[in-house]
């Protein structure tokens, strides 16, 4: 008995311990206060955009490619112009769900969610389906480069393929610590490729050692996060976003980061998250990233002091709101006279100071007029 | 026995804790005849373990060291030496396309075509427990042919034919001949183990041991680890093909049991010590004289005559002539062979002649003639900067030569690596680069000294290259690779690989510097039975990236290109193959017809043909610009002319037609070239490159089969000088088949060659409707003449049994419409086609392990049970009709990919030598990449149980198919 005792006590501290807002290196609201965006440009078809459901963005230079519901765009941001492409155009499948750039070639890779992969350069596509290819199958959720390799998350398993020597490998349950196969998103950076898997948590694929290593929630298939901060904080992951040595994840209850040792969970109810339902995360250093829930866009943008800014939309209203928030507090409200053209958000790019973010109802553009990282003490001290 | 089954086990064991395959299934491994002669030997089990020996399978390796093996593979094609070349030792041998890990340490390549050719690879069969229960060992893997199983090998091959001219093997009698029942142990007296040399002193002469040597027998095999292959003239293989290997095998023999009989002898001549005496090696040594590699069963070996080896037999020991006899290595001589060879009743002994049958000196390979005569076989060229030097790149002779611009001779060759394609200098000239297309690699010359500075890898196939204008970066074309690899010129490390479309050929900068084009030789993949789309590659210089793809529409054969110094536009070279339509239709000028494309600045592209109604142009290959753009020089490689374009009027041609006429009129039009063709000139046999000096007075052409250049003054348009680049005057019967392969003057209206269709004897990714049977009647993909001398019948139905066959009157009647060949021509031409090389694989490396995949992949091509436990049956097994190591049962199979359009349903099955590179596949074409095969056109599993698969399997089988 008293050793159940000595247990029980020792995860009650191990818990209090882990709680936000009680750790030894907790700044207060005299800390500063976080950039907020408050100028923002939306598109829609009105602009060219071939269709407003926004699955993915991807920014090169002075263009941004916009994956979409009913084919591929891309935005001169000069001149705001908009060129589509659709099936006639060679577009392979009409729903863009994915996109990343090879940063050595210049190429886009275009994911297609029911239409497996391509390749867009020059003006020319290739199409790697899986009947023409070794793609593991057509319903694609995501795709990152890693080197000359390209990994494509698609619904029954992740597919790798080199660009170089046109070998394609798969990856699944079989040779995979993939408890399900339904992978919902990919990132890479350092060497590594990260799997947000439906089910199965995160994977990370180690490239120089071919060896794996599986995060999965401690607690199980519970939609609750029983023990806090102990790992991702479920295993029904939706997407990663690796930089800067950090790893963000999101899933559809709830947020977190690790950074190699430690894991941070976030939700609703104890951050400036707009929802626990997150769609995607993007981060932009290893203390800003973006969740775009159904709900709005939850950012983060100074880990250390827990310190968010949650965008919304005001209802059918074009205005919005921003929310200064840390932990649980709001800290101030900030009117928006444009905010998201839609509150559920799919994608977040980053682009310098600007940040892209995809919407069921069109694509929106954060302006990062004077922006800066983490926290500021205003002027006035505030 | 045991011992040796415990060390399988234990080294089995070990495989497979770290089994690649995550199953615990053990792997058979090749454990050699050897192990299994451990029990197949001797009275009991009829002297199986003999009886192979003295058969033609056991000294098919050896045999292979014969001169007319390399005469086989010269034939063939094939550059490698005939014991290390996949393609004999598929035949010649066991287990040769294994990995290392599927060999015991104890199995001997060199026993040549053993017991596990057949029956399988043995180690979990062989176990006595196993072996005795036949349902068992089946399931262990123990395989009992069938006779037409023998024909994957023994089906007649050209090459062989053409060099031992032996009659076709009777298969009956063949069979007859290596059959090895085991007796019925009732009737068979038990007969004692294989003896071994016996500790008893025999008074016998032969080498005498000194008592006091602890010299032992360590057999010939030991022996042959380094007398071995031509650089020690295959000292090895002579014994292995001399009768002294046969000795002890020979007493198993009806002839060897009279012979005992009349002497007395009632045991087995194989367990007499008197026949052994003379039939073994070591026989009446001290017991324990020898090692494990010892095998009584090698006859007469080495040590017969050299003494025990185990004391001299160190490449230290052995290569000091004072130390190797102190240590007892022996010279021999005729007192030794007198000890046994003496006079019989019926026949005096000639030592003089025997000794000349069993003669093996160590002497250097000698040299066939035909490898002596290397042609330059010159491709491309390139003029330095001040116009002084002209530096050729040459095919044949795996070397760049120099020529003195001034002198207009030949004043250096460098030796490169494998043929050499085209060459390139830094903007300052210092440097040289060559692409090597064999080799898949760039060289590096310092031009000053003329040394090879530096070979790098670059991707499959280089062909052309060159610097951008600051020099730090080098474009190379990876030809097969469809992509072009760019090297940092500091570090020579390739930084970027950007995709090409299929197959880039040539590359042209624009004058300002700022815009690479590349032409690609193939069409795109295109939808089936539509107009080919060539693509010319945009490559933006500066930021290394490709920006457009300019679609050239209803050509191929995209090789030639050039900027024009205005920078408003290039040209380049190209066909326009009418592959859709019978090859009976004239209209527009038949079925090839050769151009100019005109690839505008902005985009736009506009075709003419450089054909004339009487006159075609066939084959051009290359474009340059000259006199400061006024002309534009362009070679045709089939008929040996430079054709003269007046720029100017040809621009005023095209800028004066109505839209509609410069997209359907002119691309076809024969009557425009005389407008603006102002001249052709003759060259040298051949001509492919050609480049125009800095001042543009001068252009010279390589001249791929004159070994020549031809010196053009672009004042006058004639030719004013030849400059021979020294290669070999005779003309060999290859040469002057390549030759004819090359010529356009086989073709009606000299319009195309044979190498319109087979560029450099591969493909040209097209599909033809060749016979006039109708539109679309049973089109047929264009097949590769790499490696294909042993692959007949040809033509996708399978209906010509010959090269001369496929190329004779047939050609003359479906491809040609002109005269055939004369049978000095047909010859000399499928002499020069069937030695046409096939690449080394670029997915498996000659001697590499293969990957995790390719392992896997082999299993599914091999497998003979479905993924749901059912077996499947032999016509539904890939390895039935592709056996190695052709891979291809070389007859016709229906696989259900008979299309509405197809006069039959059976075809020829294809050799999967490097597959990979040969896209489109299937007889018709129709499947853009190996997997479609499978997952598009197999509905069925008509062509190989192949649905059961999942998805991995399908890519780890594709992984290994492209090892072949």
């Amino acid at each position: 008995m008293k050793k159940i005792l000595l247990i029980l006590v020792m995860f009650s501290l191990l818990a209090v311990s882990a709680l936000p807002g009680q750790t030894p290196e907790q700044k207060t609201d005299e800390s500063g206060m976080p950039y907020v965006y408050t100028k923002w440009e939306h598109f829609s078809k009105k602009d060219g955009l071939p269709n407003e459901h926004i699955f993915a963005l991807e920014a090169d230079g002075p263009y941004l490619w916009i994956g979409t519901e009913n084919g591929l765009a891309r935005l001169d941001k000069r001149t705001r112009e908009i060129e589509s492409w659709n099936e006639e155009d060679g577009l392979p499948w009409r729903v863009v769900s994915a996109l990343d750039l090879d940063p050595e070639t210049g190429e886009l890779w275009v994911g297609m969610f029911g239409g497996g992969l391509a390749r867009f350069s020059g003006g020319r596509f290739d199409h790697f389906h899986q009947l023409n290819s070794g793609l593991v199958n057509d319903v694609v959720y995501g795709v990152a480069m890693e080197g000359r390799d390209v990994w494509i998350a698609t619904t029954a398993g992740a597919s790798r393929y080199n660009t170089v020597s046109g070998e394609w490998a798969i990856y699944t349950e079989k040779n995979a610590p993939m408890e399900e196969i339904w992978n919902y998103g990919v990132s890479t950076g350092d060497g590594k490729v990260f799997l947000g898997i439906w089910g199965s948590g995160v994977l990370e694929y180690d490239v120089a050692t071919d060896r794996w290593k599986d995060y999965i929630d401690p607690d199980g298939e519970m939609e609750i996060d029983l023990y806090r901060d102990d790992g991702v904080v479920h295993v029904i992951t939706t997407g990663t976003s690796y930089v800067e040595g950090i790893l963000w994840v999101s899933s559809y209850f709830g947020g977190c980061r690790y950074d190699g040792r430690h894991w941070r969970g976030f939700f609703e109810h104890d951050s400036g998250l707009a929802s626990d339902f997150i769609n995607a995360v993007k981060g932009r250093s290893s203390d800003e990233a973006w969740y775009c829930t159904d709900q709005g866009v939850g950012v983060i943008t100074d880990f250390a002091t827990n310190t968010w800014v949650k965008y919304t939309r005001n209802g059918d209203s074009p205005t919005g709101t921003a929310l200064i928030m840390r932990d649980d507090k709001i800290l101030k409200t900030i009117d928006l006279e444009q905010s998201l053209p839609h509150n559920y958000a799919l994608w977040a790019e980053i682009d310098g100071d600007d940040v892209w973010v995809g919407t069921s109802k069109g694509l929106a553009r954060a302006v990062g007029e004077g922006y800066y990282k983490g926290l500021k003490i205003s002027d006035s001290g505030k | 026995m045991l011992k040796k089954w415990i060390s399988l086990q234990l080294l089995f064991l070990g495989m497979f804790i770290g089994s690649v395959t995550g199953q615990n299934a053990p792997e058979p491994v090749y454990v050699g005849a050897k192990a299994c002669a451990e029990c197949h030997s001797g009275k009991k089990f009829g002297y199986q373990h003999s009886k192979w020996l003295l058969s033609r399978h056991a000294s098919s390796y050896a045999v292979l060291a014969k001169p007319g093996s390399k005469t086989i593979l010269e034939l063939s094609g094939i550059t490698q030496e005939p014991q290390k070349a996949a393609m004999c030792l598929g035949c010649h041998a066991t287990g040769a396309e294994a990995e290392d890990w599927e060999l015991d340490p104890d199995f001997r390549i060199e026993d040549g075509v053993q017991c596990e050719k057949c029956h399988g690879p043995g180690s979990e069969y062989m176990p006595m427990e196993v072996m005795t229960d036949p349902e068992a060992a089946m399931k262990a893997g123990l395989k009992m042919p069938e006779i037409s199983e023998c024909m994957v090998c023994h089906v007649e091959k050209g090459s062989h034919v053409a060099v031992h001219n032996l009659p076709a093997l009777d298969l009956s009698e063949a069979w007859v001949r290596i059959a090895h029942p085991t007796p019925d142990p009732d009737k068979v007296e038990s007969s004692p183990s294989a003896p071994q040399p016996v500790s008893a002193h025999q008074d016998l002469d032969t080498v005498k041991i000194p008592e006091e040597s602890s010299n032992k027998y360590i057999g010939s095999q030991a022996c042959g680890e380094c007398h071995s292959g031509p650089d020690m003239s295959y000292q090895h293989s002579i014994w292995r093909m001399s009768k002294h290997a046969l000795a002890y095998a020979n007493l198993s023999t009806t002839a060897a049991y009279e012979t005992a009989t009349k002497k007395g002898i009632t045991v087995s001549p194989q367990d007499s010590p008197e026949c052994l005496k003379c039939h073994a090696t070591g026989f009446g040594a001290h017991e324990g004289r020898t090692i494990d590699s010892f095998s009584i069963d090698e006859g007469v070996g080495c040590e017969s005559c050299h003494g025990p080896g185990s004391e001299y037999a160190y490449e230290a020991i052995m290569t000091d002539a004072t130390a190797s006899k102190a240590a007892g290595l022996v010279k021999g001589g005729p007192e030794l062979c007198m000890n046994c060879h003496t006079d019989t009743e019926t026949k005096k002994f000639e030592f003089a002649e025997a000794w000349d049958m069993i003669k093996h000196p160590t002497n250097p390979p000698k040299r066939l003639q035909s490898e002596v005569i290397r042609y330059k076989t010159p491709l491309n060229l390139a003029v330095t900067p001040d116009g002084s030097e002209v530096w050729v790149a040459c095919e044949s002779s795996d070397s760049v030569i120099v020529i003195d611009a001034l002198k207009k001779k030949k004043i250096s060759e460098i030796s490169v690596k494998g043929q050499p394609h085209d060459v390139a200098f830094s903007p300052d000239a210092e440097l040289v680069y060559v692409t090597n297309r064999l080799d898949d690699s760039v060289s590096v010359i310092d031009r000053q000294s003329r040394k090879l500075l530096k070979t790098v890898p670059v991707g499959d196939e280089p062909h052309a290259l060159m610097t951008d204008p600051s020099g730090e970066n080098l474009f190379v074309l990876n030809t097969s690779g469809d992509s072009i690899s760019i090297l940092d010129t500091k570090t020579l490390e390739e930084v970027r690989r950007l995709q090409a479309s299929r197959s880039p050929w040539s590359v042209s900068l624009s004058p300002d510097g700022s815009t690479m084009l590349v032409t690609n030789t193939y069409s795109r993949f295109i939808e089936y039975r539509t107009p080919s789309m060539s693509e010319i590659t945009v490559i933006d210089v500066e930021r290394k990236v490709v920006t457009n793809r300019i679609v050239v529409p209803a050509t191929n054969l995209l090789q030639g290109i050039d900027w024009h110094p205005s920078g408003e536009f290039a040209f380049i070279t190209l066909l326009r193959t009418k592959n859709l339509v019978p090859m009976t239709r004239l209209m527009q000028g038949w079925t090839i017809t050769n151009g100019l494309g005109i690839i505008w600045k902005n985009g736009d592209v506009d075709q003419v043909l450089l054909d004339e109604p009487d006159k075609a142009f066939p084959d051009p290959a290359d474009v340059e610009f000259a006199a400061d753009g006024k002309y534009a020089m362009v070679t045709s490689s089939t008929s040996s002319r430079v054709a003269v374009i007046d720029v100017e009027k040809l621009l005023d041609i095209v800028k004066s037609s109505p839209e509609r006429k410069r997209k359907h009129v002119l691309p076809n039009h024969m009557g425009l070239p005389t407008e603006f063709i102002v001249a052709h000139i003759e060259t040298g046999d051949s001509p492919r490159g050609l480049v125009a000096s800095p001042d543009g007075k001068t252009v010279y052409t390589a001249d791929a089969l004159d070994d020549t250049v031809t010196v053009i003054d672009v004042d006058t348009l004639k030719p004013v000088s030849t400059i021979d680049l020294g290669g070999p005057k005779e003309i060999t019967q290859i040469r002057y088949g390549e030759k004819l392969f090359h010529n356009s003057d086989i073709t009606f209206h000299r319009q195309f060659s044979c190498h319109s269709c087979h560029p450099d004897g591969h493909v040209d990714g097209l599909t033809y409707d060749i016979e006039p049977d109708g539109v679309g009647v049973s089109p047929v993909d264009n097949r590769t003449l790499r490696g294909i001398l042993d692959t007949a019948p040809f033509k996708w139905e399978g209906t010509n049994p010959s090269l001369q066959r496929q190329c004779g009157p047939r050609l003359s009647v479906f491809f040609t419409r002109i005269q055939p060949f004369t049978p000095e021509q047909l010859t000399a031409l499928d002499r020069y086609i069937a030695s046409i090389p096939r690449p080394p694989n670029r997915y498996r490396p000659l001697g590499a392990e293969l990957t995790e995949a390719q392992r896997n992949g082999k299993k599914v091509f091999e497998r003979t049970m479905s993924n749901d436990g059912k077996v499947i049956p032999k016509n539904g097994r890939c390895i039935t009709c592709h056996p190695g190591p052709l891979f291809t049962s070389r007859d016709v199979h229906d696989v259900g990919t008979k299309m509405i359009y197809d006069r039959e349903g059976e075809f020829d099955v294809p050799h999967l030598n490097n597959i990979y590179d040969s896209a489109p596949y299937l007889h018709n074409g129709i499947a853009p990449t190996l997997e479609e095969i499978w997952t598009t056109y197999n509905p069925n599993d008509e062509h190989g149980v192949t649905n059961d698969m999942t998805k991995d399997q399908l890519n780890d089988l594709i992984e290994y198919l492209k090892t072949l």
